[in-house]
């Protein structure tokens, strides 16, 4: 065997090397020219390059190496950047290292064979999970592009946090308004099979080939015949349920339509909380049901379709404030959320747009802001920046000022993050139009106390930039709550087989160069999901990971990865241990002729993982590209100075 | 030649044992069980296939074979199979694993008091010498009378007890489908894996050396797996495998010491702790320290005992995306 080894500007003698050399940037384009030429002149079998992470360039390599006529896969990388070259500056020990990891690559290279890539064709569909704006978006984007779409909702509406935003940073325009044109497209597409109330259960199967199974939860009404005409809303005689569109701020009934924009428009009962379900015995909106929808017999159905492509836009949670004692832990009715805010500013809220104080509805004259609950504070284990709050509270703060021209509003911030197009000018505005008091430094305190307009709220905290104490007499309080990631991420992410943060926040592939990708070829990332944005920039991660999905759904054929599980039957015993370790299914037993049975890789289905491989007690799967003799002649060639020196 | 009798092997029992065996012989190919051996300190697995063999059947403390070791090789026949307390662990755990079907089997499940170590005996006499031996009153307080050529000698039993005797939980065996001879009462100390405790309290070097030296002995005969109950691929075994080539042919301490990492690891979460591999190995080498060793993790990690319950998964044969004690993200659910 001939082998070159090519060293990204940093030899010894290795067996079969029979080049060596090294080049300033091997990935250039004159870099990846003399990788060629070589391979030619010196009519090489394979090449190791010692360079930097195979993350991003063993592609390349590949590449050249098969541009000169070379099996792809009779190539090796050693990593001598992001393993040696970074981590230490100690040359000697470095240059050891080194050293170490390029005879490692030419021993693995020597037991290196060609390895063919098979081809499958692929399902034209995508499968978006979450129909906020981010989903909605990737959905209407991945339909226009000609693929059919499988937007799953969990909530009975689609729409997500935008739709109960009442305006928009920093355009101030009604984001209803804005989102809900969109949201009729949705309804309406020929090619988005739209299922609200629907959790996915289960992702099997693998990139252009993905199976999923949907929970399509009981709404208890039949929406191929509800019309959405709200006839049932008016009879219900259960009106105690709290209304989570509205933040729990007023009550709704037990069958319920979210919000008059809703897409579906469809009724639905929650039946935790309806008399029929619980005590057994109304029955009113069956019996106004114009369209006899009303079905309390309805059982969940799981749908199964095949998708090409996923695309997760789960979006965010709230912060629970009730976690901050400082601020009364959700004692005082006074001290409300941002969200919940911006449902009574909204003009098709529960308050028409009204503000008033949850105690005694009257209207406030002093309303006090505080940013950065739930964010950038390790004693909650919230150390990150959720993005968007100081932008919501500068615009909540002028609409307060708008809908009460004699109120006074003040906000506590730690810093102003407002590094959007128009956002630094439109914090200015807040702040020299509308006269908002910007105070630096943090509340301490809530408590009640008595003014001379009833209870009052007194805010205790510090002025960092006049080093003093500031007590203010407020009538509302509006915390401005950090995001989460979605109820239930984590396990979401498990089903995709996705990574996700230690706030369930899923990860991308590449924080710069691949920020829509996951490390799950076929699933993308859009809006929230990743890690809290705003708006623009929720549309703009949607937009490009449909783009990232046309791309790849382009083809009719994709390429499997060859390095994937392999059964030797002659080694296999049949205990079938593989078969249940297997986390994607892709073991079977097979029987032979002679009715002893033999375990079988389903190549499609495989992912390469290797947990059968080291399950099984004989060795008889083998991972290729990774075999044990590939994998045992690096650890040799790594221990030869441990082997040479103990020897007895 | 051999005149044995003591409490656990009573007339009676041995009786039972014959007479349940001759009414299973028409199911089944055959039955496993003690024979006398080469000498009176021996004894040998014998197979009973027609009622004219039922008269070599034997039990007493000499049986120290555990005879499931013999199973899967067998596999595709219907058999009945003599078991101790220890040994029917091993037969739960092919059940477990799959590796048997339980309808092929009948078990014969002898409650054991415990076994002797020849190799606890051996350090006193030369055993060769020995023309009969006796076991007088129970294992665990009788003795055991010795016929050399000198005259009788009289040995306390305990003191000959297998170590594995010393800490058995399990004397009953844990399945089987005729009970011979009354239910006992475990007998053995709880396990605190004070051989290990020993071990660790040298320093790392001395260890290495401990084990250099110990390795270093292995003469490669693979003894122990083949004793090994649940080493079920020595026909295919790695040992020999040229692709994948774990091992080569070269006598060096590496090859040797891989090899027997190779087995402990394939062994974690599934070792009974019968003791065969040590017992079997002509070296003296205490290789079931590594067992052991893995089992106590397998103890702490996963609070996992293998071969002792039908319907556990063996920890390292599953596979769940949260352990209790292993508390690595915490977020899920």
């Amino acid at each position: 065997m001939r082998i070159g080894v090519m060293v990204c500007h940093a030899a010894r003698e290795f067996p079969d090397v029979v080049f060596a050399t090294d080049h300033m940037y091997a990935c250039s384009d004159p870099g990846q020219g003399t990788i060629e030429q070589t391979i030619r002149s010196l009519k090489l079998d394979g090449v190791v390059v010692a360079s930097c992470s195979p993350r991003m360039h063993e592609v390349t390599f590949r590449r050249a190496v098969e541009r000169a006529g070379l099996n792809r896969y009779m190539f090796e990388m050693a990593n001598i950047r992001e393993h040696v070259a970074w981590i230490s500056l100690d040359r000697k020990r470095n240059t050891e290292k080194a050293t170490d990891l390029v005879r490692m690559a030419v021993e693995k290279l020597r037991h290196n064979r060609p390895l063919t890539a098979k081809s499958f064709e692929v399902q034209k569909r995508v499968l978006i999970i979450g129909a906020g704006v981010a989903g909605i978006q990737a959905a209407l984007d991945c339909a226009e592009g000609g693929l059919d779409v499988i937007l799953v909702e969990r909530r009975q509406s689609i729409g997500g946090v935008m739709s109960k935003l009442d305006k928009t940073f920093p355009t101030v325009d009604c984001s209803v308004c804005v989102l809900g044109p969109k949201m009729v497209d949705v309804g309406q597409h020929p090619r988005i099979t739209l299922l609200a109330l629907s959790e996915v259960e289960e992702l099997s199967g693998y990139v252009g080939n993905f199976e999923v199974k949907i929970r399509k939860k009981s709404a208890f009404v039949d929406w191929t015949k509800c019309t959405g005409c709200g006839a049932c809303l008016e009879k219900c005689p259960s009106k105690k349920v709290r209304d989570s569109h509205n933040e729990g701020i007023t009550t709704t009934t037990a069958i319920t339509i979210p919000f008059p924009q809703a897409i579906p428009k469809r009724a639905a009962i929650d039946p935790a909380v309806c008399l029929h379900f619980t005590k057994g015995k109304c029955g009113v909106c069956k019996k106004v049901c114009p369209a006899d929808a009303i079905d309390y017999d309805m059982q969940d159905e799981i749908v199964t379709e095949k998708v090409g492509a996923v695309i997760a836009a789960t979006g965010l949670d709230l912060f629970d404030h009730r976690k901050c004692g400082e601020y009364g832990g959700g004692r005082y009715p006074d001290v409300i959320t941002s969200l919940q805010y911006e449902r009574m500013l909204s003009a098709s809220g529960p308050t028409a747009g009204h503000i008033k104080r949850p105690s005694d509805g009257t209207e406030p004259k002093t309303v006090v802001f505080i940013s950065c609950v739930g964010s950038r504070d390790r004693s909650v284990d919230r150390p990150y920046c959720s993005n968007f709050c100081c932008m919501y509270t500068a615009k909540q703060a002028i609409l307060t000022r708008d809908h009460i021209p004699d109120s006074r509003a003040y906000v506590f911030y730690m810093d102003i993050r407002a590094t959007g197009k128009g956002y630094e000018e439109f914090v200015r505005r807040a702040q020299e139009e509308y006269e908002v008091q910007y105070i630096r430094g943090r509340v301490a305190q809530i408590y009640p106390t008595t003014g001379e307009d009833g209870n009052q709220l007194m805010v205790r905290g510090a002025d960092t930039l006049l080093g003093t104490q500031v007590e203010i007499k407020a009538d509302l309080v509006v915390l401005a709550v950090g995001a989460e990631s979605a109820h239930g991420a984590p396990a979401l992410a498990e089903k995709l087989r996705i990574s996700y943060d230690a706030y369930g926040f899923f990860l991308e592939s590449h924080p710069k160069l691949r920020p829509v990708e996951t490390n799950t070829v076929g699933v993308f990332l859009a809006g929230a999901c990743q890690a809290p944005k705003d708006i623009p920039a929720s549309v703009a991660q949607a937009s490009a990971a449909a783009g990232k999905v046309l791309a790849l759904l382009s083809k009719d054929k994709l390429e499997s990865d060859p390095q994937i599980a392999q059964v030797q039957t002659m080694r296999c015993i049949g205990c079938g241990k593989c078969e249940r370790t297997c986390p994607f299914g892709a073991i079977r037993m097979r029987e032979l002729r002679d009715g002893s049975k033999r375990a079988e890789v389903v190549e499609t289905v495989c992912q390469g993982c290797g947990i059968c491989s080291v399950t099984c007690p004989v060795r008889a799967i083998q991972l290729a590209h990774f075999t044990d003799s590939q994998l045992l002649a690096e650890v040799n060639a790594l221990c030869r100075t441990w082997d040479e020196t103990t020897e007895s | 030649m051999a005149s044995n009798s003591s409490a656990s092997d009573s007339p009676d029992r041995i009786k039972t044992l014959r007479a349940k065996i001759a009414s299973e012989l028409p199911n089944v190919d055959f039955v496993l069980g003690y024979g006398r051996g080469f000498d009176p300190l021996h004894a040998t697995p014998v197979t009973v296939r027609t009622e004219k063999d039922l008269d070599r059947l034997i039990f007493d403390p000499t049986c120290v074979q555990n005879l499931a070791t013999s199973l899967y090789g067998l596999r595709g026949k219907r058999l009945g199979v003599v078991v101790k307390g220890c040994d029917s662990r091993s037969i739960v755990q092919l059940l477990q694993e799959r590796l048997w079907e339980r309808e092929n089997l009948v078990v014969f499940g002898l409650p054991c008091e415990g076994v002797i170590d020849l190799a606890k005996l051996r350090v006193t006499m030369d055993i060769a010498s020995v023309k009969a031996v006796r076991f007088e009153g129970s294992v665990r307080d009788g003795k055991v009378v010795l016929t050399l050529p000198e005259g009788e000698r009289e040995l306390p039993s305990a003191g000959l007890l297998a170590d594995k005797c010393l800490r058995c939980q399990h004397p009953n065996p844990l399945v089987s489908d005729h009970l011979i001879g009354p239910e006992i009462e475990p007998q053995g100390a709880q396990d605190t894996y004070a051989d290990l405790a020993a071990l660790e309290k040298l320093s790392t070097q001395e260890r290495f050396d401990f084990w250099k030296r110990q390795m270093g002995r292995c003469i490669r005969c693979y003894a122990c797996r083949n004793a090994c109950p649940l080493c079920v691929c020595k026909h295919v075994c790695l040992a020999d495998s040229r692709e994948p080539h774990w091992l080569s042919a070269e006598a060096t301490l590496q090859e040797k010491w891989l090899f027997q990492v190779m087995h402990a690891l394939h062994l974690a979460g599934r070792c009974t702790e019968c003791g065969e591999c040590q017992r079997s190995c002509p070296m003296g080498i205490p290789i079931l320290l590594l067992k052991r060793m893995m089992n106590r993790e397998l103890k702490e990690l996963f609070n996992y005992q293998a071969g002792v319950s039908l319907e556990a998964v063996p920890p390292l044969h599953t596979f769940l995306m949260e352990e209790d004690r292993i508390k690595d993200r915490g977020l899920l659910w």
